[in-house]
């Protein structure tokens, strides 16, 4: 057992700390507030510069080949600036998704485009009536002369109005919940018959709902195998929720050293309200609370560094989604709370970070399914 | 970054486990797992059946009858050997983890030489004397009074919570020296013979039924100067090591896996509405909910002792270890209330009745003591959000 960070880990580590502190700011989210997308595609291309945008994927698609460690590093500090850029959706979730069921021209035709900062991707699998479970799918893929047609609704479509493609699961054979006949197509946003409904998130970044009527796309577009999605699907996911919980730790941190300074200098009483206990015992709740996730956190990105079976890894994630969802929220409603007024405002930074708990809670599936999928897993 | 252990350690479990299982007593693993106050006869072979293994003072080196085990080859003897349903209380009574670290640190060499060896062989019994009736919490407001009277002190006052007074030798314990200095400053800490004249034990019943504990009275207790451990009047800075050398020591986590292991074996017993309680919904995802925490409690102990194989120091950091550990243990213990439904209120343990379900009542009471112990809770969280946070005190 190891969870120390080696000397590469920290240099990447302070990169990004100072990235995130000069290319970044609390403003900045601000005047994004009302922006379309919710980022800026000039701290996206710096971005792309540092090499980030290949972090994990291999050296012959320009990628820095690096092994996941590098992830918690860097969605750490992203975390720690609630940054909006969409790096979790495009380059570890959907260009995951390429690298690990694509065919060799389509790793070659899409990763090194996601290296270099110009190509945006989103990944749509939720459906209504289907809340966070992967295997729901209704949205269908008939076969029509060599090509597929697809038709369906997909919901909550994270970054997809900013995405140029977008990974969309289908049924192509099987019932509604069925793991097997669930088929990953690529589907460029200008495809003809889909219809793209703009949605705005609680923390200002982008999202849409995505409508198929009779979408056609070659069969080239298939990543992996027809019918056989789910497995693919199911074990990216695993990794982008072990990323998220990476961001979700760092935020934590941020949002404690946020609010130990200001109830050490907020004075009532002729005192520092950090004084008093009542809201000492709080603060020190939202330390253990984070230090524990933390540690899920990183078990959960060493069992992917590891590479331990598919069952493990979802057991670890779902303890560290579950852990890092309930924290989160835990720590920011109560950061809330000891800012008082000032906090409820726009003025204050620390509302960054609730609205960024509520989102990444609801991202990838909240504390009951995580808790849920842990007892199926588990063979409760 | 890896989760998995590397061979060396993990020939090292292997090691462990194989022997505990040949040697540790099928009695005491059924009162460890029961959660109950543990019968000291037994504790006291099995200590002495551990001292022959060499596995008393796990973290020193051997040529002071330690094992000379790592940090974390001392976490994962502890793991296993919780895990497997052996009495943590054996550190408590012989007081290897708290009395052997400050003899080393503040005792002459004397001091060593006497004490030592029959501490660990367990020819020595040992208890602490720390608290008092209005000294809790607030410990440094101690009173019991230690006045020189030429070749020795003299003792007056009393000291309570006592855990296992009564079968103990000696006490070491704090007394104040100097009346007229600032609190924390006029303490001294002694080593003191409990067959002393003018000392009087008498055990405490607890909600369990068992007693414990104890009060010991001191009245004129004549105790030799040699006896002192550390210069006089500088006790609290011992008091505030042995905390220190605590700090890891602070819950076995291994219980908390055993005890949600039992839960989890109740609930397969126990039916609802035609079906195992285990199968309900709600049910699991209790359950589940207490393994996420019991897991990220695990991997902080893993988090720990990465830190510490690069030389840096646990510090007040850990100190959370020790709070999240109880309260997690009681959240388990109060969930396999619910798995025993009825029954959850009996209390004797006749023959016809099921052994489960006794030791589940027994240890949920039992279990309401970890949250007071040792600096209750709030105390803890106290020194979490003045000493790591940096919150002003005033």
């Amino acid at each position: 057992m190891d969870f120390e960070l080696t000397s590469e880990n920290l240099m990447l580590k302070e990169s990004a700390a100072s990235f995130v502190k000069k290319d970044h700011s609390f403003e900045r989210l601000r005047e994004l507030k009302n922006d379309q997308w919710g980022y800026s595609k000039d701290v996206w291309q710096k971005m792309a510069e540092l090499g980030w945008m290949g972090l994990t994927y291999p050296e012959e698609y320009g990628g820095l080949e690096l092994d996941f460690s590098y992830v918690l590093v860097l969605q750490e500090e992203f975390g720690k600036g609630v940054l909006p850029e969409p790096w979790l959706s495009t380059v570890l979730l959907s260009g995951g998704l390429v690298l690990s069921g694509g065919t060799e021209s389509q790793k070659e035709q899409i990763l090194p485009e996601i290296v270099s900062g110009d190509l945006m991707m989103s990944l749509a699998y939720l459906e209504e009536d289907g809340l966070f479970e992967i295997n729901h799918c209704s949205t269908a893929a008939t076969k029509k002369e060599g090509d597929f047609s697809i038709s369906g609704k997909k919901v909550f479509v994270m970054d997809g109005c900013s995405a140029d493609k977008f990974i969309v699961t289908a049924r192509t054979s099987g019932s509604l919940s069925d793991s097997g006949g669930i088929t990953l197509f690529l589907v460029p946003k200008e495809a003809d018959g889909m219809r793209v409904t703009p949605l705005k998130t609680i923390d200002g970044r982008n999202a849409c709902i995505l409508e198929f009527n009779d979408v056609t796309v070659p069969a080239e577009s298939i990543i992996g195998e027809p019918d056989s999605g789910f497995q693919i699907l199911s074990n990216s996911i695993n990794k982008a929720t072990a990323g998220v919980c990476a961001e979700m730790i760092g935020g934590m941190q941020a949002c404690l050293d946020l609010t130990v300074e200001y109830i050490s200098e907020r004075m009532q009483f002729n005192k520092p309200i950090g004084s008093f206990q009542a809201l000492q015992h709080k603060a020190a709740d939202m330390f253990i609370q984070k230090e524990l996730a933390t540690s899920a956190t990183y078990y959960a990105i060493a069992s992917v560094v590891e590479g331990v079976e598919d069952q493990d890894m979802g057991l670890a994630v779902s303890v560290a989604k579950a852990k890092c969802s309930s924290s989160y929220m835990d720590i920011t409603k109560t950061a809330i709370q000891l800012f008082g007024a000032i906090g409820f405002t726009s003025e204050a930074d620390v509302g960054f970070f609730l609205k960024r708990a509520l989102a990444t809670k609801v991202l990838f599936g909240d504390v009951d399914y995580h808790l849920n999928r842990y007892s199926v897993l588990k063979g409760d | 970054m890896k989760i998995s252990y590397s061979q060396e350690e993990e020939r090292f479990r292997e090691e462990i486990r194989e022997w505990l299982k040949e040697n540790l007593p099928p009695e005491i693993i059924d009162q460890t797992l029961g959660g109950s106050t543990l019968d000291p006869e037994l504790l006291i072979k099995w200590h002495k059946t551990m001292h022959k293994k060499g596995w008393i003072a796990l973290e020193y080196p051997e040529d002071l009858g330690g094992a000379g085990f790592t940090e974390t080859q001392k976490f994962l003897f502890e793991y296993e050997y919780s895990l497997l349903g052996a009495p943590r209380q054996k550190t408590k009574l012989m007081a290897v983890g708290m009395l052997m670290p400050l003899l080393l640190q503040f005792g002459t060499k004397e001091q060593q030489e006497r004490f030592i060896p029959d501490m660990l062989a367990a020819n020595t019994l040992w208890c602490q004397g720390f608290s008092e009736p209005n000294a809790g919490s607030d410990l440094a407001s101690l009173k019991t009074k230690a006045v020189i009277d030429g070749d020795d002190f003299v003792v007056d006052g009393q000291k309570v919570w006592i855990s296992m007074a009564n079968y103990a030798d000696w006490i070491f314990m704090l007394v104040r020296t100097d009346p007229d200095a600032k609190k924390q400053k006029g303490i001294s800490f002694l080593l003191v013979d409990l067959k002393t004249p003018g000392i009087t034990i008498r055990p405490i019943e607890a909600l369990t039924d068992h007693e414990p504990f104890c009060e010991v009275f001191f009245d004129n207790v004549r105790v030799p100067k040699e006896n002192l451990l550390g210069n006089i009047n500088e006790g609290w800075n011992l008091a505030k090591a042995l905390l220190e050398h605590e700090r890891l020591n602070a819950f076995p986590i291994g219980e908390v896996v055993n005890a949600l292991d039992k839960v989890r074996h109740n609930a397969k017993k126990t039916m609802y509405k035609g079906k195992p309680l285990i199968e309900d919904e709600v049910f699991r995802r209790k359950l589940a909910g207490l393994e996420v925490d019991c897991s990220s409690l695990l991997y902080t102990y893993f988090r720990v002792l990465s830190q510490l194989k690069v030389g840096s120091n646990p510090g007040p950091e850990a100190s959370f270890l020790k709070v999240y550990g109880g309260e997690l243990y009681q959240r388990v213990l109060d969930l396999n209330l619910e798995a025993i439904g009825p029954h959850a209120q009996s209390w004797y343990n006749l023959d016809e009745f099921d052994n489960d379900v006794h030791q589940g009542t027994m240890g949920w009471i039992n279990a309401r003591s970890l949250t007071t112990w040792g600096g209750s809770s709030e105390i803890q969280r106290t020194i979490i959000a003045t000493q790591v946070l940096k919150l002003p005190r005033k």
